[in-house]
């Protein structure tokens, strides 16, 4: 983190102050001293550098902004039949309708709803389960880190797509408990990243120094480790809603969905047997997943370039 | 009372075959309010190891085996860990080598200074940070209320290790540790952090364990000195009588291997003054009972050789060697 800010901000020399001498303190304290800028707020500066980042932040705030607004501003329920099956956009439907005569449009808008919220409570769920596991593990090693290596260990070979697909399959095709699957599938990934950086930082003279100064084991992993294994793992988490996405598209597309839920994959799913009559029904709520997901990576590198900048592509 | 007594203290490592491997043997010394005693020798003699162990903070693989440490009174060694943790940074606090890396980088200088006065004092965050600023002053970092605000990659290293001190201090510990605080500093830095750490003890009357390499400073700041080889304390003493007349081989190697520049003299094309220990501290588990200076020691003879190393014994008042020869080396 260190490195955000440039080394011009080092204190004057110490010298300079010995020389000086108590007497004469008062006149040192009027020495300029540099601003002191907090380092996340030195990151949101460098993402605010990075072009790609941005129009991923821009497009991911008009994507939520329409789902979120947009059923005030058009009012078609996604699950009523507004008129013929496969009708072509035209004035009457935007975007056209789908194979039961339902608005496009406004699967979209609705379906948007679902969608991001699965990525974004599965990617939460996803960055819980494994960043307890991870810093846990990372932490205290040993037998703790045997047993919690083992068990990310047994998630990992699961094939996710196939476990996800058992657990909807078992528990029912609703969409709290797709969210659920995504994220009880896809977290072992962000354990070992988490483990991987408390593993890094418990060795750091500062994680000593904080011991020595009296902190106990919860007060370090939560006050001082976290905070410091955050970045990678904030990435991660971005990275994660894009995964949960896509994920959720697959499960519906596969037949999984929730039917009383509509959702960009559901919308998909539904309608991949007819894309060859009406390529609108499919083509526009695909566009939408990629849009999506395209949106939420560029957010991603642009806070990894942020937090990383020597790992900067140049 | 004194404020810290470690009696015959003892750390080992568990070796890979599951058996103990002696890092630290028999190690005693006490310590008085507002005295220091400094821990010299080698890297790899077990100075770091005592401070750990005092601390409570021994790494993975590392156990106490034997003996005892005090701090007031108070068994360390046997204290419940919850207790341990309230003693650490305020009856005992250390002050750690690299300045660089001991600061949180998330968190501002004045913010860590007053966590530890909001853990330990109770101080609401607000009286916190103020005291905060004050021992900022107090260990003379100017335009100390800004400078509180600043993060620690916006401050030299010298900076820092005051920080460090203001930290271990905040709470005005009975005993400091201080793990050789001025080793990655240069030198006009260093004359300075050993200059205020003895002011700040005098007004504070704390107890100072000093681990350093520095042997020029151990005869200013120390009122006793105990020589670390291999693991053992091989000769301790008051610092002027033990840097003036040391006794033990090792002791009177590690002064003479400390260059004596003279102004205005370009480095000369031999250091004749300069002196050097030939050889290297024996490694963990080759240390047998005999003395463990034997392979390097000059004036080494076969009576040495013949029998174990032998116990720390008075050769002076106060001043004890371990050493089959000392009575000959110092006549």
């Amino acid at each position: 983190m260190s490195t955000l800010e440039s080394p011009l901000a080092v204190a004057e020399s110490e010298n300079a102050k010995s020389a000086a001498g108590p007497s004469r303190s008062a006149s040192v304290a009027e020495l300029p001293v540099a601003k002191a800028v907090s380092p996340t707020r030195a990151a949101l500066r460098q993402f605010g550098k990075s072009p790609s980042g941005v129009a991923g932040a821009i497009l991911l705030v008009l994507l939520v902004a329409a789902t979120i607004f947009g059923p005030f501003i058009y009012h078609v329920d996604p699950l009523e039949i507004v008129g013929m099956p496969f009708a072509p956009p035209d004035a009457d439907a935007l975007l056209g309708t789908d194979y039961l005569g339902r608005d496009v449009l406004s699967g979209l808008i609705h379906g948007g709803r679902a969608t991001l919220t699965v990525g974004a409570v599965a990617a939460l769920i996803t960055i819980v389960i494994g960043v307890s596991v991870g810093a846990l593990a990372g932490f205290f090693g040993g037998w703790m880190d045997s047993l919690l290596v083992k068990i990310t260990e047994f998630f990992q070979v699961l094939p996710p797509l196939l476990f996800a697909m058992v657990l909807v399959t078992l528990f029912g095709a609703k969409l709290s408990t797709i969210t659920l699957a995504i994220g009880v599938v896809s977290w072992p990934s962000a354990a070992r990243l988490t483990r991987a950086e408390f593993m890094r930082l418990r060795d750091l003279d500062f994680i000593k120094a904080s011991r020595a100064a009296g902190a106990g084991s919860w007060h370090l992993i939560l006050r001082v480790a976290l905070p410091n294994a955050l970045p990678p793992i904030i990435v991660s988490a971005t990275l994660a809603i894009g995964v949960a996405i896509l994920f959720e598209g697959g499960l519906s597309f596969l037949g999984l969905g929730d039917p009383n839920t509509m959702s960009w994959g559901l919308m998909i799913g539904q309608n991949r047997n007819y894309v060859l009559d009406a390529w609108w029904a499919v083509t526009f709520p695909g566009a939408a997943i990629f849009l999506a997901v395209l949106a939420v990576s560029l957010v991603g590198d642009g806070i990894n370039d942020a937090v990383n900048p020597r790992l900067r592509r140049r | 009372m004194p404020v810290l007594a470690v009696e015959n203290l003892s750390v080992g490592m568990t070796g890979r075959s599951g058996g103990l491997v002696p890092v630290l043997e028999n190690l005693s010394f006490t310590l008085d309010k507002g005295k220091t005693i400094a821990l010299v020798g080698e890297s790899g003699c077990g100075k770091s190891m005592t401070a750990l162990a005092i601390m409570g903070l021994l790494a993975e693989g590392f156990v106490v085996t034997g003996g005892r440490i005090l701090l007031d009174g108070e068994d360390l060694l046997t204290a419940r860990p919850k207790r341990l943790r309230s003693l650490r940074g305020d009856a005992m606090s250390m002050v750690f080598q690299e300045p660089m890396t001991a600061l949180n980088p998330l968190y501002t200088v004045g913010d860590q200074i007053a966590e530890v006065l909001y853990y330990h004092r109770r101080l609401s965050r607000k009286d916190a940070a103020e005291q905060a600023v004050e021992f900022l002053k107090a260990v003379q970092i100017p335009a100390a209320a800004q400078r509180a605000k600043a993060y620690p990659h916006q401050m030299s290293g010298g900076m820092r290790q005051r920080v460090m001190i203001a930290m271990a201090l905040a709470c005005k510990p009975k005993l400091l540790i201080a793990d050789e605080p001025t080793t990655a500093l240069d030198v006009t830095v260093q004359a300075q952090i050993f200059d205020l750490l003895a002011k700040l003890q005098d007004e504070t009357e704390t107890a100072i364990v000093l681990i350093t390499h520095d042997l020029g400073a151990v005869a200013e700041l120390a009122d006793d000195i105990a020589v670390l080889y291999a693991g053992r304390c091989i000769e301790t003493g008051p610092a002027k009588e033990l840097a003036a007349s040391p006794r033990h081989p090792y002791t009177s190697g590690l002064l003479g291997c400390v260059p004596h520049l003279t102004v205005g003299v370009a480095k000369p094309a031999q250091w004749h003054d300069l002196g050097e220990i030939p050889g290297m501290v024996p490694s963990l588990g080759q240390r047998g009972p005999d003395c463990a200076f034997l392979a390097r020691c000059a004036n080494a003879t076969d009576v040495c050789r013949s029998r174990p190393q032998p116990p720390l014994g008075a050769i002076a008042p106060g001043h004890t060697v371990s050493c089959w020869r000392a009575q000959e080396i110092a006549a």
